[in-house]
């Protein structure tokens, strides 16, 4: 395995090469010169072009795969033919976790006419299947892996568009600190690592800024009484919470704090406790809120698009997961990708150097999406971040 | 030989007490350090400590109501009726469906909801039903989990109450789905409002929802407490808690008394449900369980079987877990670690809780 890793390294190494001095006029010749379908995939006439999906399709988590997978149909419907050839989007299940998304790309490495990957989901199942796919290079476009580590170490074919609780947590400091002028501020979190994770990283980067953080505490998940401990923090007289968690803890803090001397203290949280179910839990006290989303903000192209999904599928998106339009923006992207890289051959087939799809999915640049602008720059694709929402007359609306 | 061994017992007696009395010594002294520390740097002012006294006083009536459900079970039958928390969840629902449906019944005279137009009979309403509601729960649950275990073994009653608990959790899940649910007063008792009462140049907000809950507790407790203690009924249930073969000699059914005790401790979880939906808002099938454990916790640290104990043990449980991370100065996610220490330390140093159980001779 060691030897042909390689001789790949070489032939790669050689096709940089190449393609430096040349640009994409040299690119037939790589494929001509390394008639290897892992150096460049051909795709005969009467074939697709294959993009694989993985994502949980069954089970606890389903509901993702299935929503991300109907938007990415959509993409390819909407792409149309490409010099003759159309575009094919293949969808394995991967349960959601780190052997099935081996798996599933183990599977997608073994069909040559595959030439990226839409995905994966999960992050765990994300993490498990990048070296086998660094090893083929196959370029991936995640819309929903967020675990800050996967665009580090040894590998340089993966992408994400979601932004990470890392990039969150900053954001919502910046926010704080910057944009709604808060000066003293007190941080929870659930103890999860989700929560906490968001929590830590908004107090590091809002004291960096310049603020103070008053206090930090933990409540316990479950529980519906925090009266004590926002009494507790109560008396360090915060400008601002930042909670760091879910939406159901966030709606016993909403409804505690005016009791705990902290009416006029305004509550911030992530995007686990973005959506409807906030609102309808914490009911009046959920005015006022801030919380961050994914979702886009609303454009022309938005609305066009939901129109459209509602129409086919029944449910408008977001209903089902918030990543529906991320899942449109990967496949699209890639298929623009793979479009500006393939070269049709004299024989009527298509020629996809695989290394150069790399390099132009690494260096996708200015790609506008429904999700806003994708510049990818080291994985990460999405550098404007979440937004931020808040609940004015029980809607979650852009302040 | 035989003269040597009682006083080598009675040295070894004497040494383990006085360390034990050195140790509370030591953790004493610890703690009004804590104490002095926390007070002196005036992190808190006064009206912090009356809001943290408030909430506790509140928590802790409701753990109090709770309670004396464990208390009147282990009073009559020695067992302690796990799925109790499930009970008040039972009772929580109830509460929560009455207020669903009152507030769509239009009433044309008001042009507002049943809920909003009678706000009074509304909320008693939602009493009514959620206690009898837990109360029905309570006496199936005795016929059908503990009633053919009568005869067994301690224990066997015991996981037969964890098994009910699982069951109605889930049951609960399946029904009423898992999503968690908000309570819709009525427009007199909406959370977080309330007197405000200036304290040190702050105002505290004594919620109306609080009032209701700590005043009706205090109403339960006193007339259950009559209840067993001033009738002739409360006579016979405290003859059969005494024992059980010699109150059926004198002619009282014992089966009917301890069905009614259940139904007596349903129906006071299913108020204290009703309660904790109008003061906290938020309910799920999963929510009675930890106060369950906590209003066990309270009759245990009263001394359970002991109706005033119950009601001390609650209160003192909802007032520590409140006050006690501020006054100690540690972090509020170890409140129970606090609540579960006192516990500890009470059955070290009064193992029948601090009123006293009654203790009868078969208990003996």
């Amino acid at each position: 395995m060691s030897k042909r890793y390689y001789l790949f390294s070489i032939l790669i190494a050689v096709s940089l090469i190449l393609a430096a001095c040349g640009g994409a006029a040299k690119a037939p010749d790589v494929c001509a010169e390394n008639p290897d379908e892992t150096v460049c995939a051909v795709i005969e006439e009467g074939s697709t072009i294959k993009i694989g999906y993985a994502g949980p399709m069954a089970g606890d988590y389903s509901a993702f795969g299935i929503d991300i997978s109907n938007a990415g149909l959509l993409a390819v419907d909407d792409a149309g033919e490409f010099n003759g050839f159309t575009f094919e989007l293949l969808i394995e299940d991967t349960q959601g976790s780190g052997e099935g998304g081996a798996s599933v790309a183990n599977l997608y490495v073994s069909d040559p006419d595959v030439v990226a990957i839409a995905g994966h989901t999960f992050s765990g199942s994300t993490a498990a299947a990048i070296p086998i796919y660094n090893a083929a290079r196959l370029p991936m476009l995640s819309p929903s892996a967020t675990k800050a580590d996967l665009t580090d170490g040894p590998q340089d074919v993966f992408n994400r568009i979601p932004f990470t609780d890392d990039l969150q947590g900053q954001f919502a400091a910046e926010y704080l600190y910057n944009v709604l002028g808060v000066t003293k501020l007190a941080v929870m979190h659930d103890g999860d690592a989700y929560g906490k994770g968001v929590a830590e990283r908004v107090q590091e980067v809002y004291m960096s800024l310049g603020g103070e953080v008053v206090a930090v505490e933990a409540v316990t998940p479950g529980e519906t009484d925090y009266s004590a401990v926002l009494t507790d923090i109560g008396a360090s007289d915060p400008e601002a919470i930042y909670f760091g968690g879910y939406y159901p803890e966030c709606a016993v803090i909403a409804q505690g704090m005016p009791v705990a001397g902290m009416e006029d203290v305004l509550l911030f949280s992530d995007d686990g406790s973005y959506g409807e179910a906030f609102i309808e839990l914490a009911g009046p006290h959920a005015e006022g809120v801030y919380a961050a989303t994914g979702a886009p903000l609303d454009s022309a192209a938005k609305a066009e698009f939901d129109a459209y999904f509602e129409s086919i599928y029944g449910d408008p998106p977001g209903a089902i997961s918030t990543f529906t339009w991320h899942g449109y923006d990967i496949v699209d992207a890639l298929i623009q990708t793979i479009k500006s890289v393939a070269i049709l051959g004299d024989d009527g087939s298509l020629y996809i150097p695989r290394e150069a799809l790399v390099e132009a999915v690494n260096g996708l640049s200015g790609y506008e999406g429904l999700t806003g602008v994708l510049t990818c720059n080291g994985g990460e694709c999405n550098a404007s971040g979440p937004s931020f929402q808040v609940v004015q007359d029980g809607a979650w609306v852009i302040p | 030989m035989s003269e040597t061994k009682p006083k080598k017992t009675t040295g070894r007696v004497n040494s383990f007490k006085i360390i034990q009395a050195i140790i509370s010594v030591l953790f004493l002294a610890f703690l009004s350090w804590r104490l002095y520390n926390v007070i002196s740097s005036g992190v808190y002012g006064p009206d912090t400590w009356v809001r943290f006294a408030i909430s506790g006083l509140i928590i802790g009536s409701v753990y109090a109501v709770i309670a004396i459900g464990y208390t009147l079970v282990y009073g009559i039958l020695f067992m302690i009726n796990f799925a109790h928390g499930e009970l008040m969840m039972i009772g929580a629902f109830s509460g929560y469906f009455v207020f669903e449906a009152l507030k769509s019944i239009p009433v044309a005279a008001t042009g507002m909801s049943f809920l909003d137009s009678y706000q009074i009979i509304s909320v008693v309403l939602a009493f009514i039903v959620g206690m009898f509601m837990a109360a029905l729960s309570g006496y199936f649950l005795e016929k059908i989990a503990y009633r053919p275990l009568r005869g067994a073994p301690r224990l066997i009653p015991l996981i037969s109450a964890i098994g009910a608990s699982i069951f109605l959790q889930n049951a609960a899940q399946v029904t009423f789905g898992p999503q968690r649910r908000t309570y819709t007063n009525p427009d007199a008792l909406l959370r977080s409002q309330g007197w405000r009462i200036p304290i040190g140049g702050e105002e505290v907000i004594l919620t109306y929802t609080g009032v209701l809950t700590f005043v009706l507790s205090i109403l339960l407790l006193i007339g259950l407490y009559t209840l067993v203690m001033r009738t002739r009924y409360g006579r016979s249930m405290r003859a059969v808690a005494e024992n059980k073969q010699t109150a059926a000699l004198m002619g009282i059914n014992v089966d009917r008394i301890i069905s009614n005790t259940f139904i007596i401790s349903g129906a006071l979880g299913g108020a204290a449900g009703v309660m904790w939906g109008i003061h906290n808002g938020i309910i799920y099938h999963f929510v009675g369980f930890i106060p369950g454990i906590k209003a066990f916790t309270a009759a245990v640290l009263g001394g359970i079987g002991n109706i005033p104990g119950a009601m001390v043990g609650g209160l003192l449980l909802g007032i520590v877990e409140s006050l006690g991370p501020a006054a100690l100065g540690i972090d509020f996610q170890l409140k129970d670690v606090i609540a579960f220490s006192i516990l500890v330390l009470i059955l070290i140093f009064r193992p029948s809780g601090i009123v006293g159980e009654v203790l009868t001779e078969e208990k003996v």
